[in-house]
C-alpha cells in the first residue's frame, strides 16, 4: 500500500509517500508495522486521522495492499 | 444546488468562475475572503505556505456544501482554495454563496468555514519570513 504523508509529517520524513507490503490488516496492526519501519512516525498517532483511498476511516477499519492510506494531521485551511 | 470547487496555485480573485452573473432568482450574493495576514504566531510574515491532499479536499468540500444546504437552501456556491505560496494581502480562500434570501447564504457560508477548519484536508505549511524572495509563480 501506499501511505501519503502531508504538512508536519511530510517534513519530518522528507516524502511525500512511503510504501508498505503488509497484506490485510487492521487499524492496529497497520500503526504496529509503521512505527517498527519508519519509528519517527509514531509520536503523530494520537493525533492523526486516517483515511483510506480518500475518505476518512475509523479504528474498526481494515486495509489492503491495493489501498492508498494517508495520514491526516490537524487540518489549518482557510 | 449547482456546486463549483477548485484548488489553485493561482491568485483566487482571478478566477473565472466568480465573473458569472447572478440569475434573475437571485436576492442574496454572499462572499468570504479568507486573507492571509501580516501576522503569523505573533512574527510579521511575507507569506503563507499552503498544501492539500487535494482530490480529497475537492471532495470533502463538495460534500459539505451539499450537506449545508439542505439545511440552508442556497442556489449556487463557489469554493476557492489557494495552495502553494499565498502572499500577505491575498485570498487563501473565496466561497460565495447565493440565494433567494440573505438569511441561508450568511449561514451556509459561516457553518462551511466551520467544517473547513475541521474536516477538509488542506493544511498552513510555514509562514515566510518577512526576508525571504517570495515566488508565488504557480508551478
Amino acid at each position: 500500500m501506499r501511505v501519503l504523508l502531508f504538512a508536519q509529517i511530510r517534513q519530518a520524513m522528507g516524502t511525500v509517500s512511503i510504501e508498505l507490503a503488509i497484506g490485510e490488516v487492521d487499524v492496529a496492526q497497520f500503526w504496529q508495522t509503521l512505527n517498527t519501519k519508519h519509528p519517527v512516525l509514531a509520536q503523530y498517532k494520537s493525533h492523526v486521522r486516517l483515511a483510506r483511498n480518500g475518505e476518512f476511516v475509523g479504528n474498526d477499519a481494515r486495509f489492503t495492499d491495493t489501498d492508498e492510506i494517508a495520514l491526516i494531521p490537524p487540518v489549518s485551511g482557510g | 444546488m449547482v456546486t463549483f470547487v477548485a484548488i489553485s496555485t493561482k491568485p483566487l480573485e482571478d478566477h473565472p468562475s466568480l465573473r458569472e452573473p447572478a440569475s434573475e432568482q437571485t436576492g442574496a450574493v454572499v462572499e468570504f475572503k479568507g486573507i492571509v495576514r501580516r501576522e503569523e504566531a505573533g512574527s510579521p510574515i511575507a507569506a503563507l505556505e499552503y498544501e492539500a491532499y487535494q482530490p480529497m479536499a475537492e471532495t470533502m468540500m463538495r460534500r459539505i456544501a451539499v450537506e449545508l444546504s439542505a439545511q440552508h437552501p442556497c442556489d449556487h456556491v463557489i469554493i476557492l482554495h489557494r495552495i502553494g505560496i499565498v502572499p500577505v494581502g491575498e485570498a487563501a480562500i473565496i466561497i460565495r454563496a447565493t440565494a433567494k434570501h440573505r438569511a441561508e447564504a450568511f449561514a451556509l457560508v459561516s457553518s462551511f468555514m466551520d467544517r473547513l477548519k475541521q474536516d477538509v484536508p488542506i493544511w498552513k505549511v510555514r509562514g515566510v519570513p518577512l526576508s525571504a524572495t517570495i515566488d508565488s509563480t504557480p508551478k
